[in-house]
């Protein structure tokens, strides 16, 4: 069979289709399709010949087979130190065969490849920093995504994913009319708290505009409100879009470059109908990596910047702690044991180390804040990154993925963690779930919430007898 | 014979080695694209220049990265085998000698007993990282006859070399001989194979500082802990 019914090279960019392939309950059909789906040889050679270029075909030609890899791998080092689990075999034995075949490889090779790049590395880009030459395996595991994807051998939930972005401009269905209600109606309950709190929607030249990931409005709406009642305390002047709020991108964990494309142009197109002076994401990794680190060369920006400064969560937190526009009640400090997950796409991949550290000394009593080992650049991905998490095909291997931060978590004797990711929030949550070590986990926003000092006049007034 | 391959054959070895080395900078270079590798080297230089020195710099340097510290072992194993094939040949006296004597070259040399010493700790290092390869699964995985080819053909010349400078063997001709061709061989074989990391390692780990340099926190002002 060339293509199947759900598995197939296109992707998803209607609703209707997004609703059949939704209504294949875990992929059953979908899967049983990629077992007979064709490669398209031509197509994967000319692909290989426009993409593959110098930096890749270096990796791979010059990689010495030392195996210093090995153990920079999380994924090697919970699998029993499994030789199959070393970088440089995962990479060489699916890119670099397609490479060597140039791309005259067949359906079980593909699926084979499928499962290597999607299960048994999270992107974390940990390998690089290990590798003398620096080669990232990472990086081409994320190529690879992009060259498996465009042949349809994606896994299920990706593909549904990745469709989100092309239909809804959000992933989870997630409607900018829900979005608008959403943040009226968080706004309207903070009301009674909060007088004066709004969440002004497609306010222009304001202070920051704020993008979320779609997994608030659509489970955690409190994050938006906690996120609000933030920006009133420290007065800022902020706004959200109507239309282009949605900053994560499931498509770059698919490998859809095209929907990447019209993700992140669509979230800069609300920037310049705003023109705010800057941008803030939520504490989001792989939305901030999307948009922020990656996104401006999707746009095809020159000088690798989205078009208005745009920070992370935690570094305009920093910042309202720093310049004391939020201030902490130093009774109501963390004072128990507490740990800090470091988010592979914002810390290693974009520097913000000290920056969270800095909010740290201002929320934990000294003396209660114990440093995972390693930490910063060098710490272990949560163990649902890249995807992982999403991926019900793969949910053995993530579980067992897992270990790695269930270890570092119970060594440093911290019964808190804070997270403040989506992804890696998920991973810890799941990690409880699955093992059971009694711990707790938090964002940053409602624990900020509930210990800054908060300013008279902000207070609700006592009503008059 | 002595004529030829110390004469014609060596010029072209020279010309080869060099020109095939320059071929693959500028391929690589060439081949460098903003978009594909989602960095902006073209318009974000600075940053790009000085993390591509930052991250050359920790890995050139014994125990400078974080990657060489947890693997003490290897990374002796490592310098002591790259100093060593490196250094020795550039610097020692009987190479001088012809310099001198063929271009009047004055030519700083090495006392014979250190190049000894670099000579046969490099020869060690390498027989370890043969072993290395056998009894590490990690490392057995990876490895094909290929890793091995390389490393006879690195090492031949400095095991001729050490027969020859101490008339070991007993036919000096035959190992004089066999070490001029073997290290032809060697320099031949370095743009062809993966011997070019002589070149590539700079370009590579130069790409991977400029990435981090400019897109992975630089232009933030963090500095990447190798």
């Amino acid at each position: 069979m060339p293509e199947g019914k759900f598995c197939n090279r296109t992707p998803v960019n209607t609703q209707e289709d997004l609703d059949a392939l939704l209504a294949d309950k875990g992929g059953k059909q979908y899967y049983e399709e990629m077992e007979a789906l064709d490669v398209d040889v031509p197509k994967l050679a000319a692909s290989l010949k426009n993409t593959c270029k110098s930096r890749t075909s270096t990796w791979l030609e010059m990689c010495a087979h030392c195996g210093l890899c090995a153990d920079s791998c999380f994924l090697y080092l919970v699998n029993d130190r499994d030789p199959k689990q070393v970088p440089a075999y995962k990479i060489q034995s699916t890119l670099g065969e397609m490479v060597k075949k140039n791309g005259e490889v067949d359906n079980a090779f593909m699926r084979e490849a499928m499962e290597v790049a999607w299960s048994k590395c999270t992107c974390c880009n940990r390998c690089g920093q290990y590798c003398p030459y620096g080669i990232d395996m990472g990086v081409m595991f994320s190529y690879l995504r992009g060259l498996l994807h465009s042949q349809g051998f994606v896994p299920w939930e990706l593909k549904i994913g990745a469709g989100m972005h092309r239909v809804f401009k959000a992933q989870m269905n997630v409607t900018d009319e829900d979005w608008t209600e959403t943040c009226d109606w968080m706004a309207e309950e903070a009301q009674d708290e909060w007088p004066g709190l709004e969440i002004p929607i497609d306010k222009e030249n304001a202070d920051i505009m704020y993008t979320v990931n779609a997994r608030e409005p659509k489970h955690y709406p409190e994050d938006i409100s906690e996120a609000a009642i933030l920006f009133h305390v420290a007065g800022e002047n902020w706004t959200v879009p109507s239309s282009g709020w949605e900053q994560t991108s499931l498509s770059m964990f698919a490998g859809d470059w095209e929907a990447c494309t019209m993700q992140v142009k669509h979230v800069y197109a609300a920037i310049d109908r705003l023109n705010p002076k800057r941008c803030v994401g939520t504490e989001c990794g792989h939305a901030h990596r999307a948009t922020v680190i990656e996104g401006p060369y999707w746009a095809g920006r020159p000088d690798g910047l989205p078009p208005k400064p745009y920070m992370h969560y935690v570094e305009w937190l920093a910042e309202a702690l720093r310049l004391g526009k939020i201030k902490i009640d130093p009774a109501k400090r963390i004072k128990q044991l507490v740990t800090l997950q470091d988010s592979c796409n914002y810390i290693r991949n974009h520097g913000l180390k000290e920056i969270t550290r800095e909010i740290v000394s201002y929320i934990v009593e000294p003396g209660y804040f114990v440093e995972m080992s390693p930490n910063k650049e060098h710490n272990y991905c949560c163990g649902g990154g890249g995807g992982f998490n999403g991926i019900g095909r793969f949910r053995k291997q993530r579980n067992r993925a897992l270990m790695m931060k269930r270890d570092q978590i119970l060594a440093t004797g911290a019964k808190l963690v804070l997270a403040p990711c989506h992804n890696c929030w998920d991973a810890i949550r799941d990690l409880e779930e699955e093992f059971k070590i009694g711990i707790k986990w938090s964002f940053l926003k409602p624990l900020v919430v509930g210990m800054m000092i908060v300013p008279e006049h902000l207070k609700p007034k006592e009503e008059e007898e | 014979m002595y004529q030829i391959i110390t004469g014609p054959l060596l010029w072209l070895t020279f010309v080869v080695f060099v020109a095939g080395l320059a071929w693959r900078v500028v391929t690589y270079i060439k081949g460098l694209d903003w978009k594909l590798d989602r960095v902006a080297y073209g318009t974000q230089t600075a940053y790009g220049v000085r993390g591509a020195v930052r991250s050359i710099a920790a890995w050139i340097v014994p125990f400078g990265s974080q990657g060489w510290k947890v693997k003490p072992i290897f990374t002796i194993l490592f310098f002591v085998f790259h100093i060593g094939i490196v250094v020795t040949p550039l610097f020692l006296l009987g190479h001088a000698v012809i310099l001198n004597t063929r271009f009047g070259l004055g030519w700083p040399t090495l006392p014979m007993c250190i190049a000894d010493t670099l000579t046969v700790g490099m020869l060690c290092a390498g027989v370890f990282i043969a072993v290395r390869r056998v009894a590490l699964p990690e490392v057995r995985i990876i490895t094909s006859l290929y890793d091995y080819t390389l490393l006879v053909i690195t090492m031949a010349p400095f095991v001729t070399g050490f027969m020859a400078v101490h008339q070991l063997g007993g036919d000096y001709k035959f190992w004089l001989y066999a070490h001029i061709l073997t290290g032809e061989l060697m320099l031949l074989a370095v743009p062809f194979t993966k011997l070019f990391h002589v070149v590539g390692f700079f370009l590579s780990r130069g790409q991977l500082g400029m990435d981090y340099g400019i897109k992975r926190g630089g232009m933030k002002g963090t500095n990447m802990a190798w």
